[in-house]
């Protein structure tokens, strides 16, 4: 049996999948990042190894922010691209909008009879990313999965900085002024969609089905919240946030093994 | 001589923290330039320029100020160096390329200026570049609301001249301009103590006529499936094109293209065959401002050509050379200038012409839009940029970047999953 | 994590540009491969802002001879582990 790995080193987390030639997952596990990508590809190594797919053996690119540091990949390539072909896999569709929404960046993917045509990232600025979740859900002591369930709950209060620093003290000031948690919580997801949903605005999204990948696509009020900003309906998979690593894996499957030079 | 420090402290410069520049850019000069393959040898003099950026051309020029000649610095195309050269003036650029300069410019200016008018701004009250040192006069325009508030605190003490650039093409826009550039001699004429006459006029229009052509002939050369040369390398001779004798530029740009032309036709390329082609759209990138081009030329890509500043605007359209007076001749400086179409001018749809136009004839698989960061009128026009190049099937990634490194990451990604999707 | 032997890089520095363009002249007749570079201020000492002939491990020993052969003008020569990094991400 052939396989394929691939391998995405997000800025929070690092997610691997492993393919089998009929492009059955086989394997998707998930780990923190940290502080060295380097050391991050070692400890995948040694986990694909362990579980019986040995990088030396089968095919492997690698993607994501970390990409450069995983020495044995036969070939990287950018997350837009993966999370593009990734998202085709799980939805089992040629003609999607992909919006992820990764820890330090939001892309949107048009991809339109089976190959990425337009993107959208944000810049430099961590507004409408999984950071800015993280960040706040810090200052309020919860877990940022906690967080997106107790928006579900809330309404009537808005946060108007964009800026995560800014965000931070207006959120410190909601609760010293004694606003509910809930209340907080939807305010911090209602600033995420907004902006989300005006980045996804510049790219006229008018391919058939509108996808929520990355990390917070398992945050069902975040999906639901977005789908009713964008007035359509986002589709999730269970299996979302590996939609990089998946996608990798399948150009992997398409990769010839290099020599191994040791 | 190579040894500058004496011409530096006579200049007034301040020393050390100038040399905080010359220790990061041979670094970066190796790392983007020196790090490519087959480069074409006429590129030799460009190296051998940035390897002296501060000290030859310097040099040159207070030679020609001890024999009587004045130096004009410029900021933009617009400026007209017939007018000077006919006057036996000197015209040159000024430092405005790199972070560098930029903290100097943002203790005067609000962060919210383009990094351009920053870096001059600090290059000049840093004392930290020696153009700005020696240049007897400044000439400023009116191209965007962050240049005319800083020539109010660059003009301290060297006289600053400023044209009015019209802000539409109109007949009476262009006539208009016409009286600016008459106006803007008489001041010559006043500034130099030398007369401008139909005949050193109708030279100096032949000089600058040739530099234009001589590096058309460069930029001719990477139209067809053949790449000569680098993207990167063609930008260096077109930013030391601001700074040096126009007909020094014009002999060594004709020499590069001799050495090109060639290597078009023995099939001599610097990239691998079906490398992408990328036109490159938008703001200035001032010397050494390489980053864009090193990233996209590291990613699998090429630079074809450039339509900015340093790059199409310089040199397309001649002015005509058979005018007899000069009321005939400024007319004829303004129609060609007026031809260029900077995004300070509404509408602006000839500049939307020239892109399809060089879309097509360089045969670019897509078009990389870059905005320095708070430019809004280049940053505006990016939508309908955008949109035009849409409609005409042509790929477009839209870039918002500035002078410091801090982004290059994210930029590699960008640009890399660009060049990814493009067919 | 690039493992390959360290590569060596020979930057021949000069008192002066003329020095600098002349043995470039030399070294071109005689088939030698040299490129102009920026002197390193790491390696400048106290010469000013100049330019310098970057020569690889292969040729140095051939420049060397020529250089000796013609008593060609020059400060000295540098090596350098190769300081080329086109990845690195510095930009001016």
């Amino acid at each position: 049996m052939r396989y394929a790995i691939g391998i995405d080193i997000g800025s929070t987390c690092t997610k691997t999948a492993v393919l089998n030639e009929a492009f059955e997952p086989v394997l998707l596990f998930v780990q923190p990042t940290g502080w060295s990508s380097v050391d991050t590809a070692g400890a995948v190594r040694a986990r694909l190894s362990q579980e019986g797919f040995d990088p030396r053996r089968y095919p492997c690119v690698a993607t994501g922010y970390g990409r450069v540091a995983v020495p044995f990949a036969d070939r990287t390539i950018t997350e837009i691209t993966c999370h593009a072909r990734g998202a085709m896999l799980l939805h089992n569709s040629a003609d999607l909008t992909v919006i992820d929404i990764g820890g330090q960046d939001t892309k949107i993917i048009r991809v339109q009879g089976g190959r990425a045509n337009d993107f959208i990232m944000n810049d430099k600025c961590s507004a409408g990313t999984g950071r800015f979740l993280e960040v706040m859900a810090n200052t309020m002591a919860l877990r940022p999965d906690e967080l997106c369930e107790l928006a579900a709950t809330g309404g009537g209060v808005s946060i108007s900085s964009m800026c995560t620093v800014f965000a931070e003290s207006e959120v410190i000031s909601l609760i010293g002024r004694g606003e509910s948690r809930e209340n907080i919580a939807f305010a911090v997801v209602d600033s995420i969609v907004k902006k989300v949903a005006s980045q996804a605005g510049r790219l006229e999204p008018d391919a058939g089905c509108v996808c929520l990948t990355g990390g917070l696509c398992e945050c069902d009020y975040i999906r639901r919240a977005l789908g009713a900003a964008l007035r359509t309906t986002i589709v999730a998979s269970p299996q979302g946030r590996y939609a990089g690593a998946l996608g990798a894996a399948c150009y992997a499957l398409q990769t010839p093994k290099k020599e191994d030079p040791s | 001589m190579s040894n500058y420090v004496e011409m530096w402290k006579d200049l007034g410069m301040d020393l050390d923290t100038h040399d905080q520049l010359c220790q990061v850019l041979p670094t970066a000069f190796g790392d983007v330039y020196l790090s490519q393959e087959n480069r074409p040898e006429g590129m030799g003099f460009w190296d051998f320029v940035v390897s002296e950026i501060h000290g030859i051309r310097p040099s040159e020029l207070i030679e020609a100020q001890k024999k009587g000649q004045k130096v004009f610095g410029t900021f933009c195309v617009y400026v007209p160096d017939e007018v000077v050269i006919a006057a036996n003036g000197i015209v040159t650029g000024l430092c405005g390329g790199s972070q560098f300069w930029v903290p100097g410019g943002e203790k005067v200016l609000p962060k919210s200026t383009c990094p351009l008018i920053k870096a001059s701004v600090g290059a000049r009250l840093d004392r930290t570049c020696p153009f700005f040192r020696i240049a007897d006069m400044y000439v400023g325009e009116t191209t965007c609301d962050g240049k005319k508030k800083a020539w109010e605190i660059l003009g301290k003490d060297v006289p600053m001249y400023i044209m009015d650039v019209p802000q539409m093409k109109r007949e009476k826009d262009i006539q208009k301009w016409a009286e600016e550039i008459a106006a803007f001699a008489k001041e010559v004429e006043k500034f130099t103590g030398n007369e401008i006459t139909v005949e050193k006029l109708n030279e100096a229009i032949r000089t600058i006529n040739e530099k234009r052509q001589a590096m058309a002939r460069v930029f001719a050369a990477t139209k067809g499936s053949n790449l000569p040369i680098s993207g990167k390398d063609r930008l260096l001779m077109t930013q030391i094109a601001f700074f040096d004798d126009p007909s020094r530029c014009a002999q060594m740009c004709n020499k590069l293209a001799d050495e090109l032309e060639q290597r078009n036709r023995d099939g001599v390329s610097v990239f691998p065959a079906g490398t992408k082609r990328i036109l490159l759209t938008g703001t200035p990138l001032a010397i050494p401002n390489w980053k864009l081009h090193h990233i996209i030329e590291t990613s699998g890509a090429a630079v074809v050509c450039e339509e900015m500043c340093t790059g199409t605007r310089y040199f397309e359209n001649l002015v005509d050379e058979t005018q007899t007076t000069l009321e005939g001749q400024f007319r004829a400086l303004s129609e060609r200038y007026m031809k260029n179409n900077c995004a300070c001018f509404t509408p602006n749809t000839g500049r939307i012409d020239d892109i399809l136009r060089l879309a097509k004839e360089y045969q670019v698989d897509g078009v990389i839009d870059v905005n320095l960061k708070f430019c809004c009128l280049y940053d505006t026009e990016g939508y309908t940029v955008e949109k035009a190049l849409k409609e005409a099937g042509i790929p477009v990634l839209g870039i918002e970047t500035d002078y410091t490194d801090t982004d290059a990451e994210q930029l590699r990604t960008r640009i890399g999953a660009f060049i990814e999707l493009l067919k | 994590m690039d493992d390959r032997v360290q590569e060596l890089n020979y930057y021949i520095l000069f008192d002066n540009y003329t020095q600098g363009l002349a043995l470039q002249e030399l070294l071109r007749t005689e088939g030698l491969p040299s490129r102009i570079a920026p002197t390193l201020r790491s390696i400048q000492g106290e010469l000013s802002c100049g330019m310098s002939l970057l020569v690889s491990q292969t040729h140095i020993d051939a420049v060397r001879a020529c250089i000796a052969r013609h008593r060609a003008a020059h400060h000295s020569i540098v090596e350098m582990p190769c300081q080329i990094k086109p990845g690195r991400n510095k930009f001016c």
